[in-house]
């Protein structure tokens, strides 16, 4: 059962943003996939603003900026497992969307909100982060873009401020000849939350790994990429036996900074072969 | 508590109602309107009972706040067959053993329709990922798939 | 016997009610000034209750009745097998989290829910017991008074160490299963109405209408003529409708009582899994002694069930797992003890397979480590020792029915290509590869119907109508498994009517007569056996008016598509004029159906007897992949082959084995309901994994049919043993896959990765 609510239901980014600077403690309500299971577990008698920002069209977009791609944050998960351009620029996000829980969850949870929530668990930080994508945070004074990564602070955390909304994701398109993978572990096919989960987009030339990232979800506190399996990545020539040891570093990167839990001993081999195995696919699979 | 006033199609009509805040569609749907054949089964997303299909997609109507139908087409089991006239997927669903319990069942129909609205003639791949959102604990699936290929065929 | 009904594929005659939406399910209903209720449970799993303060409550405006325990009339400790143990309202203390401690109406549920949050209740917080052999230890904490031991049955057969000196090798495995949640998809729902006679009318989705009216009547201090239960279209059970239901029922009925007026509850999926019963987890320690041939010469068995917070069906479940303990397997000598113990969590009972399928899993997978131990094939140990027709049980009882062990075991290890698949792949394991591939066995037989649990019999009434249509009124419920439209085949075949001309009523215990429960897979035998015996007497009275009609035949008369043919003269009635005709000779077109089981017996010092009056034989074998990185198992593929005696509806015996399959991968791989300190954390289906339609893996059937004297048209029951099978096999399929021997379920990904589970 729902708590007391007061909706508000803008239609345009600025009368939202005017809705947030009144209305201090407001909640965002975008595909509500989350949002509603929290609010569920409320106290019903206690009272929440809900800005509604299902409305906003302005918000619900995907462009070709030359360099780059942008996404409105209202974008469903549906919509940009389909999207071409996601296709053919960002495969391994398309793959992500389609494995996040069920046809209708897809259908009307949003890339926004799946930001927003800041769940450890999410499946698309894990390629926004190796993306170095961006999000654009918006209030009445102005606005700010910073990464991903630093935006998800902690788990169920961000940087957003209550005044702020989240307007826009961009995405720089990698060149010709980046590899992508995203796997994801779940104990079910389907419905199925990321035990653990990857994303991997890499670049060989000539024989040599040029540049690589490698992010991982539910590994470390939050979503992030393993600078220290990158950096020992770079200039190596690609080999199962090298990825291999990559996934070594990786585990061992987990226990240091996650610290040894009541997990540690599955998630420790198979995150390390989780990290072999995507960067064997990104070796293999790669945008045209 | 507060009210938001409210206009959509629902199965084929236009309704235009006073909704409270902080009902989510399914409520909407069984208390309000009395179409109960939509189940709730789980009230998190998670079973699918409630599924309805939502401007041509099928949705969790338990993750719905009422007020955000506001504009928009919904189509529940009671809107699927015309005139008395049951749709082929409920025949097929019938013919082809699907109903057992039957309470997952409004929710797979409605998935198998949005399905086969968008792909016709679905592989069983397919099949089985539309309806990866409704839990049935009845059928082990099989004979649901069936159906919706059975369905497919009468297209 | 031709038959034209029994035996053909039946679409289910109550699905357009289901499909369209229009079926009326418990929380579909809404009467005229009905109240919402609400359940207030306790915050401790186990606790002393010094206070409860519902003052507050009860002020809240919308609030018409808080009762607690004191407000009950009869009595507040109730059950579904022997002991009594459980109160609709805890009074003197709690047990486990779902126990209720007071119980509000008002006129919305917010209302009810905002009135819950004001009780006030002061608790003397008790040490938490979760294991069932620490809850048997002198020290634990007593949860009853009595202690916590429920029950202890056994069977001895031979002599046991004479056995074990015959051995060439002894095997000895500990097995622990987990709690299991029956998932039906309906959460629980009932309503009350208060009647003008002082009685009250329930409506809901009570598993077995007949125990719950026994139950209310005793809880309000009613006559059994002024309680009566309907039971709404049920959204699955598996098992799981009975004790929670009937409890469900009392407290709406004390509120609407209490208030004059109707109530409804309807649990959240949260509340149905802290209130409702589980299966039992069972910690199982076998040990088997062995010749160098793979005959088997004794099996030594000591099993300790989690019974959680009250009795339940434990004694009933109980004693089943102790007659089948050794499987379907000839030994000569066998020791076997059972106990069940009080836990502090949820309590257990029913469920699909009733102590089977714990039991399956121990020695099913202990026969093929048996196997591996002798270096026979899997194969090869099952068929040197599976139990033949004329063998003896462990119990003593000499089966001279046929036994269809060996036919199944061959059916599906034929369409599988088990026997060579299984070297193939126990080869691969030591060859590189992150991709294994596993094949795995498992077999059973099943004791059909209540056996020496209890009195059993069916009984119903079937009326003719002058129009050639037919009303069958019995108290053998349809939850989904399909009682209906196969009780509608039985009379159909006999009285030559289309299955259009024939409705099943809905259930209501002042109207149908009781025919016991509808659990362990009685239901087709019974209820067929019951109609089978009126359809016949009206038959025979129709008979008699077509004589007059269409003339007299000496080979009797065929009915056929609604009509009655003499095939002497080829001359033809319409069954509605054979109706007419015989109401205007005087004969009834009604009749009550009765039918009285088979005795059984039992003798609990020596755990010998004849358990049951007839048995059902199944397999099962399951191909899986494992990813040996992460532990993941895809089962890829299962084959199924039950001997049913007499498949009434194939397309609904299939369905059986597809959804007990289904289940039973969710219990090898996938689901526990898990507890910390008492307390459950798996209360929705977001942590609760039941399989989905991308887990479920290819199924192929092979119905074996050998019809059985006792059955009607030879037909036996499918319900549970569909249940017991596919997750032994599919643990044996990830050992012939990985070479590492699981001996505890789910065989999550944890278990299969390291071998054991990692606790929270």
């Amino acid at each position: 059962m729902l708590p007391e609510i007061q909706y508000l239901s803008p239609t345009t980014v600025d009368e939202a943003l005017n809705m947030l600077y009144e209305n201090k403690n407001a909640r965002i309500l975008a595909g509500g996939t989350d949002l509603l299971i929290e609010l569920k577990k409320l106290p019903i008698n206690e009272n929440v603003t809900l800005i509604d920002i299902s409305k906003i069209n302005e918000l619900k977009y995907i462009e070709d900026e030359g360099d780059f791609i942008s996404i409105g944050p209202l974008i469903t998960h549906q919509e940009l497992s389909r999207n071409e351009f996601i296709k053919k620029w960002f495969p391994f996000l398309s793959t992500a969307c389609s494995s996040i829980g069920s046809p209708q969850i897809r259908s009307r949870g949003t890339i926004g909100g799946n930001i927003c929530n800041g769940s450890p668990a999410a499946d698309t930080p894990p390629v926004l982060v190796a993306l170095d994508a961006t999000v654009t945070l918006k209030n009445k004074d102005g606005e700010r873009e910073l990464l991903v990564s630093d935006f998800i602070i902690a788990p169920y955390k961000t940087e957003r401020k209550p005044s702020e909304l989240l307007t826009k994701i961009r995405l720089r398109k990698l060149i010709p000849g980046y590899g992508f993978s995203f796997i994801k572990l779940g104990r079910r096919n389907a419905l199925a939350i990321s035990r653990m989960n990857i994303a991997v987009a890499m670049l060989v030339k000539e024989g040599v790994i040029e540049d690589v990232r490698i992010a991982c979800g539910s590994v470390f506190p939050t979503t992030m990429r393993v600078p220290a399996a990158e950096n020992f990545l770079a200039g190596k020539k690609p080999s199962i036996e090298l990825f291999k040891d990559v996934g070594e570093i990786v585990s061992n990167e987990m226990v240091r900074i996650s610290g040894y839990r009541w997990s540690t001993p599955y998630k420790k081999p198979v995150i390390s072969a989780m990290v072999k195995n995507s960067l064997v696919e990104a070796v293999g699979r790669r945008v045209i | 508590m507060g009210y938001v006033k409210v206009r959509f199609e629902l199965n084929g009509r236009e309704l235009e109602l006073e909704v409270p805040s902080n009902i989510t569609l399914v409520e909407l749907l069984r208390e309000r309107l009395n179409l109960t054949g939509t189940k709730k089964g789980c009230e998190i997303g998670e079973c699918g009972a409630c599924t309805v299909i939502m401007n041509g997609a099928p949705v969790n109507s338990c993750l719905v706040l009422a007020p955000q139908v506001d504009g928009s087409r919904i189509t529940t089991i009671e809107g699927l067959s015309k005139n008395g006239k049951l749709d082929i997927i409920q025949k097929a669903f019938i013919e082809a053993g699907a109903v057992h319990c039957g309470f997952c069942t409004p929710g797979m129909v409605l998935s198998a329709k949005a399905l086969l609205d968008k792909i016709p003639h679905p592989t069983i791949d397919e099949i089985k990922e539309a309806i990866s959102g409704n839990l049935c604990r009845c059928t082990g699936y099989w004979q649901i798939i069936k159906a919706i290929q059975m369905a497919s065929e009468m297209l | 016997m031709s038959a034209w009904a029994v035996g053909k594929r039946t679409p289910r005659i109550d699905s357009i009610g289901k499909v369209t939406g229009k079926a009326i399910y418990a929380d579909d209903i809404k009467l005229p000034g009905m109240l919402y209720g609400k359940v207030v449970r306790t915050k401790y799993p186990h606790a002393k209750i010094l206070n409860i303060d519902i003052s507050e409550a009860k002020r809240v405006k919308g609030v018409e009745a808080v009762l607690t325990a004191k407000d009950i009339p009869g009595v507040n400790r109730v059950g579904v097998a022997i002991t009594k143990d459980q109160p609709i309202i805890a009074d003197d203390k709690v047990r486990y989290m779902g126990d209720a401690l007071a119980i509000i109406a008002a006129h919305d549920l917010r209302t009810a829910q905002f009135a819950a949050s004001l009780i006030k209740v002061e608790y003397e917080v008790l040490p938490v017991i979760e294991d069932p052999e620490e809850a048997l230890f002198e020290a634990s904490v007593k949860i009853h008074d009595k202690g916590n031991l429920i029950c202890h049955h056994k069977v001895r057969k031979g002599n046991i160490d004479a056995g074990f000196s015959e051995a060439d090798i002894i095997v000895e495995r500990k097995f622990e299963t987990q709690m299991v949640e029956h998932s039906y998809i309906e959460p629980e729902s009932a309503i009350a109405e208060p009647l003008d006679d002082g009685g009250v009318r329930v409506f809901g989705c009570m598993q077995n209408i007949y125990t719950s009216r026994r139950i209310l009547a005793q809880v309000l201090n009613l006559p059994m003529n002024k309680v009566v239960c309907v039971q709404t279209t049920m959204g699955g059970s598996f098992g799981g409708k009975d004790d929670a239901m009937n409890i469900l029922a009392c407290r709406v009925a004390l509120l609407a009582l209490a208030t004059g007026k109707p109530v409804k509850i309807t649990y959240t999926r949260d509340e149905s899994m802290i209130d409702s019963y589980k299966r039992h987890p069972y910690k199982m320690y076998y040990r088997v002694g062995l010749k160098n041939d793979g005959t088997i010469t004794a099996a030594e068995i000591k099993i300790y069930a989690n019974g959680g917070a009250y009795a339940s069906m434990s004694e009933f479940v109980t004693w089943r797992s102790v007659v089948h303990a050794t499987g379907p397997y000839r030994i000569p000598n066998v020791s076997t003890d059972i106990y069940a113990a009080y836990t502090n969590l949820n309590y257990t009972g029913a469920m699909r397979g009733f102590g089977s399928p714990q039991i399956a899993l121990a020695y099913e997978t202990l026969m093929d480590e048996c196997a591996e131990k002798l270096g026979i094939h899997p194969y090869e140990i099952r068929k040197k020792n599976l139990l033949r027709t004329g063998d003896t049980t462990a119990t003593g009882q000499v089966l001279d029915g046929k036994v269809s062990l060996n036919e199944v075991v061959d059916a599906v290890c034929e369409a599988s290509d088990f026997i060579n698949k299984y070297t193939e792949y126990k080869n691969n394991r030591a060859r590189p590869g992150i991709r294994k591939r596993g094949i795995g066995l498992a077999c059973s037989y099943r004791g059909v119907s209540l056996g020496a649990e209890g009195v059993d019999y069916g009984t119903c009434f079937l009326k003719l109508e002058e129009d050639g249509t037919l009303i069958i009124s019995i108290g053998i419920t349809d939850m989904g498994q399909g009682a209906r439209t196969v009780q509608a085949q039985f009379a159909a075949e006999i009285l030559g009517l289309t299955l259009d001309r024939i409705s099943v009523l809905d259930i209501n215990t002042s109207r149908a007569p009781d025919s016991g429960p509808t659990v362990a897979s009685r239901g087709t035998l019974i209820s067929g056996n019951a109609i089978t015996n009126a359809a016949q007497k009206i038959r025979r009275n129709l008979e008699l008016a077509c004589e007059q009609l269409i003339g007299k035949t000496s080979s009797g008369f065929i009915f056929e598509n609604n009509m009655i043919i003499n095939p002497e003269n080829g001359r033809a009635v319409s069954i509605k004029d054979a109706a007419a005709k015989a109401i205007k000779m005087r004969l009834p077109i009604h009749a009550e159906g009765f039918y009285p089981a088979p005795q059984t017996s039992w003798d609990e010092a020596t755990g010998q007897g004849l358990a049951y009056f007839t048995y059902v034989y199944g397999a099962n074998v399951a191909e899986v992949e494992v990813d040996m990185e992460t532990g993941k198992v895809n089962v890829l593929k299962v084959w199924a082959s039950h001997e049913v005696g007499k498949a009434v509806n194939p397309e609904g015996v299939e369905g059986q084995i597809y959804g007990g399959i289904a289940m039973g991968l969710g219990l090898g791989i996938l689901e526990e309901f898990e507890f910390k300190n008492g307390v459950p954390q798996t209360t929705n289906f977001d942590e609760y994994l039941i399989p989905t339609s991308m887990d479920i893996p290819e199924i192929e059937c092979r119905i074996v049919e050998n019809p059985d004297p006792i059955g009607p048209f030879g037909a036996k029951s499918i319900g549970e043993p569909t249940n017991e099978l596919a997750a032994p096999a599919i643990l044996n399929a990830i050992f012939n896959a990985t070479g590492k021997r699981i001996s505890e379920t789910p065989a999550n990904l944890e278990v299969v990765l390291l071998g054991h589970k990692l606790k929270r």
